[in-house]
């Protein structure tokens, strides 16, 4: 599972990453990175990350 | 030719040949003992650059990875396994095994996939408590390629040397990047399913050669028993040289491409009314953008943005909404 992150404060864009629940780590929107291919894969298997908090 | 410059050559040629990283099981930035269970995480890595994976097919096995102190004449530890719990017997679809992997943009001199490719040699220590007969395998994954040659432990609980000639492969390529390409297999136990086939040139992969030649499953299927790897070098041409040493930090500096670990309170600098980073200086450029772990940090932000601000030369952690945050015990991974 995992979860958004709202909007970047300094920027105002959306943030670049999102958090892996079941360790809270943070993994990059980087294509190389493994942690975020098996997101993509998770995504890909129909799959949603909950929403960013308010 | 001058002496000086007859000296370099030969430096040349006999330096930085082993391709592996940290193939003497010296750098351990993640601890030194692991818990490995069929019904817990399948992989996970231990000893910088080494990936046990444990097939959630198993039954009962479970058992514990350490860095161990014994190791052959000359090293000084090895990646050991023990069983714990073990395996009644070994399902067609049972794995396990212990890899490392390498990036395509170190192999570009094996010159796969053109009529140049190059013999290349692995040469490790190995020490069992059962004798037999044991999978090893190469799978090029930028061409679905594979190897596998099996090899086999003569005598119980003795560190063996081997060493297995890895053909050229004129098919299939190597992408030239910073992903995975290379996959080194030491299987432990393996079922039917995979081991039927030995295969000693490239083929596209299939299962049955996925540890094709793997006899003993002894070591799983024994409470107690073990399984120890270490002095492992992979180098181009048709034959072992002697284990390249390199120095304690240069190994070092090559495991923080994939791994960083922080101890303790990574205090922030205040950047606005509102806001603040801690700012982690990086040994060595990091593989890709790394996922960020960490064990505690300062509550009371609105949001954490750990790698939004990230690249592979330098790491910020933006703390939103206070002035004065520390993040703790933070990991940096980019593992393949």
């Amino acid at each position: 599972m995992y979860k958004l992150l709202p909007n970047d404060p300094i920027k105002n864009e959306p943030a670049k990453e999102i958090v892996r629940l079941s360790d809270n780590a943070h993994i990059p929107f980087d294509e190389a990175n493994r942690d975020y291919q098996e997101y993509l894969e998770w995504v890909a298997e129909g799959n949603t990350p909950e929403p960013a908090d308010e | 030719m001058t002496r000086a410059s007859q000296l370099s050559q030969v430096a040349n040629t006999y330096s930085n040949r082993n391709l592996i990283i940290n193939g003497a099981m010296q750098i351990s930035q993640r601890g030194t003992s692991w818990s490995h269970a069929h019904d817990g995480t399948q992989w996970f890595y231990t000893i910088d650059r080494y990936e046990p994976y444990l097939r959630s097919t198993h039954s009962t096995l479970d058992g514990t990875w350490s860095q161990s102190t014994d190791a052959p004449n000359g090293f000084s530890n090895s990646l050991l396994w023990t069983t714990g719990t073990a395996e009644s017997s070994i399902n067609a679809d049972d794995f396990f095994y212990v890899r490392t992997k390498l990036e395509g943009q170190t192999l570009q001199q094996l010159a796969y996939g053109t009529s140049s490719a190059k013999v290349s040699t692995i040469s490790f220590w190995i020490k069992s408590s059962v004798a037999g007969t044991y999978g090893f395998s190469i799978y090029n994954q930028d061409s679905d390629r594979q190897v596998a040659i099996p090899y086999t432990i003569n005598s119980a609980n003795t560190w063996e040397k081997k060493t297995i000639t890895i053909p050229a492969d004129t098919t299939g390529s190597i992408d030239n990047d910073n992903n995975a390409s290379f996959n080194f297999y030491w299987f432990i136990d393996a079922g039917s399913d995979f081991t039927t086939t030995s295969q000693s040139t490239w083929t596209t992969y299939s299962n049955s050669v996925f540890a094709g030649g793997h006899s003993q499953n002894g070591v799983a299927t024994t409470s107690g028993a073990t399984f120890a790897i270490t002095g492992i070098q992979y180098e181009v041409g048709e034959s072992a040289t002697e284990f390249e040493h390199r120095p304690y930090t240069t190994e070092l500096l090559l495991c923080q491409r994939y791994y960083n670990f922080y101890e303790g309170d990574n205090y922030s600098c205040v950047y606005s009314t509102s806001n603040c980073f801690t700012i982690l200086d990086l040994p060595s450029e990091m593989r890709a953008v790394p996922t960020v772990g960490y064990s505690d940090r300062r509550a009371g932000a609105s949001a954490y943005y750990f790698t939004s601000y990230n690249y592979k030369r330098r790491v910020q952690l933006l703390s939103a909404g206070i002035t004065n945050g520390y993040v703790t015990n933070v990991t940096l991974d980019s593992e393949l």
